[in-house]
């Protein structure tokens, strides 16, 4: 079991030896059970560092706006910084890595085992408990969680409560840290892809029509690709304004610039959108789930690139996010890489 | 004019409403939509708060201003492009969302009337639906001059009693499609209006959220412009378009040529939503950006909805249906971010 004081001592100690900037982790909200991340700068607010099933969030994101921020300063603080990160959260460490995107010395691993469970899904949590409002949720010694309401405790599987992508998990503890907290032990799971089994039963024909109606109700707020710890250009397709502009640019030069995207929520816009998303994922995804979580129109993006993680994984033998001496799939080949299916 | 309507009658009224375009929440999966319904039965009026609120029907995502086609050498063929005449009904409108229609209609109105949004607007039935009790845990509009059966904007205000509806009529274009079901509805017994009133009291002891001292916020914030709070307040933003698009009150628009051809061109000429959490929304033609960080439009967003909005309209420009607090990814919640504005310093 993780013990929460163990993460905060720690916290504490690489704060008051000045070792980091700031520690980003996960802390209480004021109004419900859902946590929110936390900026810690000062080693007397460790205590505000939490632990348990609810910490969801993928931090790593942040890393990427630390980044932007160092960027902006003139004598930036060259320290690294402290995040909290669960099995899948490391592996978007490695990429980041392997991408060059980040330096090793950049970050202070503080990595959390999720051990024999993982993070919650609020939606199946929202099903299980038809109205009442979880206060606390915890994972005893067996592995069952405990989900504490005013109306009293309830116990639950794993399975009935636990994100799916936990449940296909193969990264229970973090592949990378300074610190680590809980034990190693890796989880069996059977068949990592298994939730893709019933969209890929389906015709060609059913799954088209089965997009077309998922993303037809999408607003393009871009919580998807503002969530995900990959999605870290500078200039994105997307924007309308996709090109870097100064002062020198001329209007000819903006006029001639190809807009590959309209802004018009419609059919052929948004499938262009996520069709963009999910092939910049391909091979790069750790399955963190961000973008399905943070959808507002319940849009189960995960499938996607699911589905691109296994194709990375048949074709090529290719896991994402787990060696970062390794090279990116997109960025490297191999003379036996198969290629009978380029047509 | 008030009535009475059995739950049973209710279809019939709908199936009698025929004229019109009827939207209604309707179920998908773990959320409520506003759907465009041809049968009664996919009205859902047991909803929690809808994804998205009537904004979007009155004030679509997209909107057609004209098309455009070079179909000789000289000159240009222009089409204007009107809303479509097609009388509407929004069955199941909360009154926070009804509310944020006269806010929207202050914005489209005034100096300028926007005649796509108001040939919608006048087209439109809105027929609320009382809360009770609130339908998310995150509804603080007692804190915004609202109330869970405010009646402001709304053509028609229903009130559930259980096994029929407390209708009430509050305008001509309401009085219309009550006539419309004839026969169906009765009058209302001194008990259902007793009833009535009990369940708007309810509901109003089960709104669990507040903004304490609001009127403190606005002059508040006038000083708070290169305030170092806001580069705390939006370290955790991820610069997403959820609060805004998902607010009732937002109305930034966009607006592009879309080109669908370029010899000999046509496209059309489109309006979109657009918000203030994207980097290109102050974007200037220069490359400068008078809003280049996620502090500086987090503190757009406060500043529009409790300090210029009161400052030109005098309402807030929020109606506390608390949709950017339960749908923000990383639990930026407003009411903490207004209490805090209140606090600061102090």
């Amino acid at each position: 079991m993780v013990n929460v004081e163990d993460l905060r001592n720690e916290a504490k100690r690489i704060l008051k030896e000045e070792k980091v900037k700031y520690i980003i982790g996960y802390t209480k909200s004021q109004n419900g059970m859902m946590p929110t991340p936390a900026f810690i700068k000062e080693s007397k607010d460790v205590d505000q560092l939490i632990w348990n099933p609810t910490c969801i969030h993928n931090l790593v994101k942040f890393l990427v706006d630390e980044k932007r921020r160092k960027h902006r300063e003139k004598k930036p603080d060259e320290r690294p910084v402290g995040v909290v990160v669960k099995g899948c959260d490391s592996r978007a460490i490695v990429v980041l890595l392997q991408e060059k995107f980040i330096n090793r010395e950049d970050v202070y691993i503080l990595g959390v085992s999720c051990e024999n469970g993982g993070v919650i899904d609020e939606k199946k949590l929202a099903k299980k408990l038809k109205g009442k409002t979880a206060e606390t949720i915890t994972q005893d010694e067996k592995g069952e969680f405990v989900i504490s309401t005013k109306e009293g405790k309830v116990k639950v599987s794993g399975e009935e409560i636990l994100a799916e992508r936990c449940l296909e998990c193969r990264a229970n503890y973090p592949v990378i840290y300074d610190t680590l907290f809980g034990n190693k032990a890796r989880k069996k799971v059977d068949d990592p892809f298994k939730s893709l089994d019933k969209l890929e039963s389906l015709s060609e024909r059913e799954r088209w029509a089965f997009w077309k109606e998922q993303l037809s109700k999408c607003i393009r707020c871009y919580a998807c690709r503002s969530a995900c710890p990959m999605c870290y250009c500078d200039e994105c397709v997307v924007d309308t304004i996709n090109f870097a502009v100064t002062a020198d640019t001329s209007a000819e030069e903006k006029a001639g610039k190809i807009k590959w995207i309209e802004k018009s929520p419609i059919s052929s816009e948004n499938f262009v959108y996520h069709m963009v998303r999910a092939m910049h994922l391909a091979g790069r995804c750790i399955d963190c789930g961000e973008c399905e979580r943070v959808c507002p129109l319940d849009i189960p993006l995960r499938f996607l690139n699911k589905k691109l993680e296994k194709e990375a994984k048949e074709l090529f033998g290719y896991d994402a996010g787990f060696d970062p001496d390794e090279p990116s799939l997109v960025s490297s080949f191999k003379d036996e890489d198969p290629e009978d299916f380029i047509r | 004019m008030d009535k009475i309507l059995s739950k049973k009658a209710f279809p019939q009224w709908v199936k009698k409403l025929q004229p019109y375009r009827i939207y209604a929440p309707s179920r998908d999966n773990g959320i409520w939509i506003y759907k465009d319904i041809d049968k009664p039965e996919g009205i859902d009026l047991d909803f929690l708060t809808t994804a998205l609120s009537a904004k979007a029907i009155i004030f679509p995502q997209r909107e057609i201003f004209l098309e455009f086609e070079q179909t000789n050498e000289s000159v240009p063929e222009i089409n204007e492009v009107l809303p479509k005449d097609e009388p509407t009904i929004v069955f199941g409108v909360r009154p926070c969302d009804a509310k944020a229609v006269t806010l929207m209609d202050k914005v489209f109105g005034g100096d300028f009337e926007d005649i796509y949004y108001w040939k919608r607007r006048k087209q439109t039935v809105l027929v609320g639906l009382a809360c009770s009790p609130p339908p998310s845990p995150n509804c603080f509009c007692l804190s915004v001059e609202g109330s869970p059966h405010s009646k402001e904007g709304l053509d028609i205000l229903m009130t559930d009693l259980g096994d029929r509806y407390y209708t009430e009529s509050l305008s001509k274009k309401g009085e219309e499609i009550l006539n419309l079901g004839k026969g169906l509805f009765t009058q209302p017994k001194a008990e259902d209006k007793k009833k009535k009133e009990k369940i708007h009291a309810d509901a109003e002891k089960q709104v669990k959220r507040h903004i304490k001292d609001l009127k403190k916020i606005p002059p508040k914030l006038q000083g708070m412009w290169d305030s170092p709070f806001w580069d705390d307040e939006a370290m955790s933003c991820l610069r997403c378009g959820i609060c805004t698009y998902m607010c009732p009150t937002c109305h930034c628009f966009d607006i592009n040529d879309e080109i669908y051809a370029s010899s000999p061109p046509k496209g059309k000429r489109i309006r979109t939503w657009d918000t203030c959490q994207f980097p290109d929304f102050t974007m200037h033609s220069s490359g400068h950006n008078p809003r280049p960080d996620k502090a500086s439009r987090l503190r757009q967003r406060i500043m529009h909805k409790f300090q210029y909005f009161v400052e030109n309209y005098k309402n807030y420009q929020c109606t506390g249906c608390g949709r950017c607090i339960s749908k923000c990814p990383v639990g930026i919640d407003i009411i903490e971010v207004l209490d805090k504005v209140r606090d600061y310093g102090a």
